[in-house]
């Protein structure tokens, strides 16, 4: 019987190194939204709090995405390490602002990880980013029409705000 | 590169089998699996990053490097550190 030769990798080492990054970035964002969340819930700002839970468990299953694709083509997943989180607010329209700045910077970061795949030939991993591409448009909308609601509503109180964004 | 196949390097990482790759520093051999290379990639190259490069330099000017899960030491100073991050590089050109 001939010996089974297969590449130990199906990945690109350098699109690997670029979705570890992304790992961490996304795990970052899901400890971001956690803190957001912990202010919203200590104010009762209930949809908002339930909004920023859902965003935090989100998150981090993109990361879980990206972790076992990594380790399925091959290469090696590595558990980031999650610097420092801000959990000081001046209010909930500036954390939305945080929370859509914060989407734009992985969306930033998804597309860099697509180019490079792009222009190593590295399929796997470009179809793979395909869908990423696609959720990142849906939940920068997603807060830009949050954010869109604050300037409908103007100065009314915070709690009757937060009654009229999208429940989650 | 038939040309340095009788040339030997300080450094050097060569694959024997599909599973089987052997790490020559000086006159240490070392025998790693393929994940045990991935892993000595992601450590080095976090080693060489500017700031921690800089934060060796200005400290102890060595590393010690456990690698392929912890079997073997590694003592490298900072020259040599960066060659044998060459020499992972040049080793996943292919992948």
């Amino acid at each position: 019987m001939k010996t089974a030769i297969r590449k130990q990798m199906t990945i690109s080492a350098d699109v690997m190194d670029l979705l570890n990054d992304q790992i961490a970035l996304e795990m970052h964002a899901s400890a971001s939204y956690l803190a957001m969340a912990s202010w919203c819930d200590q104010r009762s700002l209930l949809n908002s709090k339930a909004f920023f839970y859902k965003q935090a468990e989100e998150e981090r299953g993109h990361a879980m995405k990206i972790f076992e694709f990594i380790n399925e083509a091959g290469g090696a997943s590595i558990s980031p390490a999650i610097p420092s989180v801000n959990n000081d607010f001046e209010g909930l329209r500036e954390i939305y602002e945080a929370s859509l700045d914060q989407e734009i910077q992985v969306t930033q970061s998804i597309y860099k990880c697509f180019k490079k795949a792009r222009s190593v030939d590295d399929f796997a991993s470009e179809v793979f980013l395909q869908w990423f591409v696609s959720e990142q448009v849906e939940e920068e909308d997603t807060v830009r029409g949050i954010l869109d609601t604050f300037d409908l509503m103007g100065d009314m109180p915070l709690k009757m705000i937060d009654e009229r964004l999208p429940k989650e | 590169m038939e040309i340095l196949s009788d040339v030997t390097f300080n450094i050097q990482l060569r694959k024997k089998t599909f599973c089987d790759y052997r790490l020559k520093v000086d006159q240490k051999m070392m025998t790693l699996t393929f994940p045990q290379v991935l892993q000595l990639r992601q450590k080095v190259n976090s080693l060489t990053s500017t700031e921690n490069l800089e934060n060796i330099i200005q400290n102890e000017n060595y590393v010690l490097l456990f690698i392929a899960d912890k079997k073997y030491l590694l003592f490298l100073e900072i020259p040599k550190l960066l060659d044998l991050k060459e020499e992972l590089s040049y080793c996943f050109e292919n992948f």
